[in-house]
């Protein structure tokens, strides 16, 4: 994508957060700008140092490490961004990614439902799998180190 | 650099406005349904937006209403990760001002990781009980997200059992994953087994949306620890993206090879000699 199809997308991305965070969060639009602006900010940087980065990491990786920077106490602008990014509600981004994951494997339903149960049986235990793993190791080391 | 999908902004955006506006609608009606918590036992399952808007993009499919053609699916697909990136970037903000819990978490959030192979020692037996073989190295080496079909497919070949068995598990999670993490989640949490800073670490499983599924679940159980919880499941969430597919190459794929030798001949008998007693028992 070029940067303009990626910033005409983030901007539209910005308005369903608005959208969303009004609609469900009774949060003004005004009232969530800024934060939009800062999430959008880091978001196009993010792609920015992908493009440019020969590296093969994801965009969401550089995107996750750029808003931990700018809000940690190296950050000169640390209050601003944790303060703004506070109006926007934990799931009002949420739902976007909701409709275009749902459209995208909206050509799926056919093959899903031919899978039949033992291949749901074997994804769901799959998915439990790997989160009871990281949460058993996670328990473990934590109590070692004594963090909880 | 010109292979470009389109051929310009306004050739995307005649083919696409459709899945914008769509969106925004399924915005518009699943935030104002908003939350709904059903009471289960003595903890909750938790209905997020995302739910709504999810099930509302595949009805809108072209297998069910045809409101969107195949063109638009393929094209939504790569719009779902410019709209999780501002997600993304909210959950690295609360990384960065719980920045004290992220490093003392540390040697957990490295060595959790591990924990991801945990599907492979829960799943595989499960896969050859059931009468799969080689599929089953495909379908359980890994939760089964794009980068790990891709892999699969590469290692195997596009025909092979193991890239069959990879894919159907990633439809599988593709349709159910989201919701099923919110749910599970709140089932382990209800069990009171770990500390919710396990469970938000855990949730950072490699899957953007089924990690926000799960942090959403947490954070609505947990709303004095909601930071914490967040900025640990995003710490882990970034590390899994970063390490995830070498964890596979050199660790998944040779211990699914490794359990599928010890483990197939014996569970694999199992399976056939109940599958045979079925097809006896029909003939009869």
């Amino acid at each position: 994508m070029r940067y303009l199809e990626w910033t005409v997308l983030f901007i539209l991305s910005g308005i369903g957060i608005a959208l969303a965070n009004f609609v469900g969060f009774d949060v003004g639009f005004m009232d969530s700008l800024p934060g939009i602006v800062i999430l959008l900010a880091i978001s196009i940087v993010g792609v920015v140092i992908h493009k440019l980065v020969p590296l093969q990491l994801p965009i969401v990786a550089y995107v996750s490490l750029l808003g931990l920077l700018a809000a940690s106490p190296i950050s000169p602008a640390r209050e601003f961004v944790i303060e703004a990014a506070g109006k926007i509600n934990f799931t009002a981004p949420l739902t976007m990614v909701g409709a275009y994951a749902g459209m995208s494997i909206s050509g799926q339903i056919k093959s899903f439902l031919k899978q039949g149960w033992k291949m749901i049986l074997i994804g769901v235990f799959v998915m439990t799998g790997t989160f009871l793993g990281s949460a058993l190791i996670a328990q473990v080391v934590m109590k070692i180190t004594g963090t909880i | 650099m010109g292979d470009y999908v389109y051929p310009s902004l306004k050739s995307r955006m005649k083919t696409e406005y459709k899945i914008y506006l769509l969106a925004l609608l399924f915005i518009a009606i699943a935030d104002s349904i908003g939350q709904i918590q059903i009471p289960l036992g003595p903890g909750k399952f938790i209905l997020f937006p995302i739910f709504y808007s999810l099930i509302l993009g595949i009805l809108s499919g072209p297998q069910v209403t045809k409101i969107i053609g195949s063109k638009q699916v393929k094209a939504a697909s790569k719009l779902v990760i410019v709209a999780i990136c501002p997600f993304i970037a909210k959950l690295g903000i609360n990384a960065g001002a719980s920045l004290e819990v992220v490093l003392s978490a540390g040697p957990a959030l490295i060595l959790q990781e591990f924990g991801n192979l945990g599907t492979i020692l829960l799943a595989m037996p499960l896969a050859l009980l059931l009468g799969l073989k080689r599929e089953a190295v495909g379908a359980t080496h890994s939760i089964n997200r794009e980068s790990n079909l891709a892999l699969i497919t590469d290692m195997f070949g596009p025909d092979s059992p193991e890239a069959q068995g990879s894919l159907s598990v990633y439809i599988v999670g593709g349709m159910v994953g989201t919701i099923y993490f919110g749910f599970m989640v709140s089932v382990i949490a209800m069990l009171g087994i770990f500390h919710p800073y396990a469970l938000g670490m855990a949730s950072g499983v490699g899957a953007g949306i089924m990690m926000a599924s799960a942090t959403a679940s947490l954070a609505e159980i947990y709303p004095a620890m909601a930071d914490q919880i967040s900025a640990l499941a995003s710490a882990s969430e970034t590390i899994s993206g970063i390490d995830g597919i070498y964890l596979t190459i050199f660790i998944g794929i040779p211990l699914c090879n490794f359990l599928y030798r010890k483990l197939e001949p014996k569970l694999g008998r199992i399976a056939d000699r109940r599958i045979e007693k079925r097809a006896k028992g029909k003939v009869d």
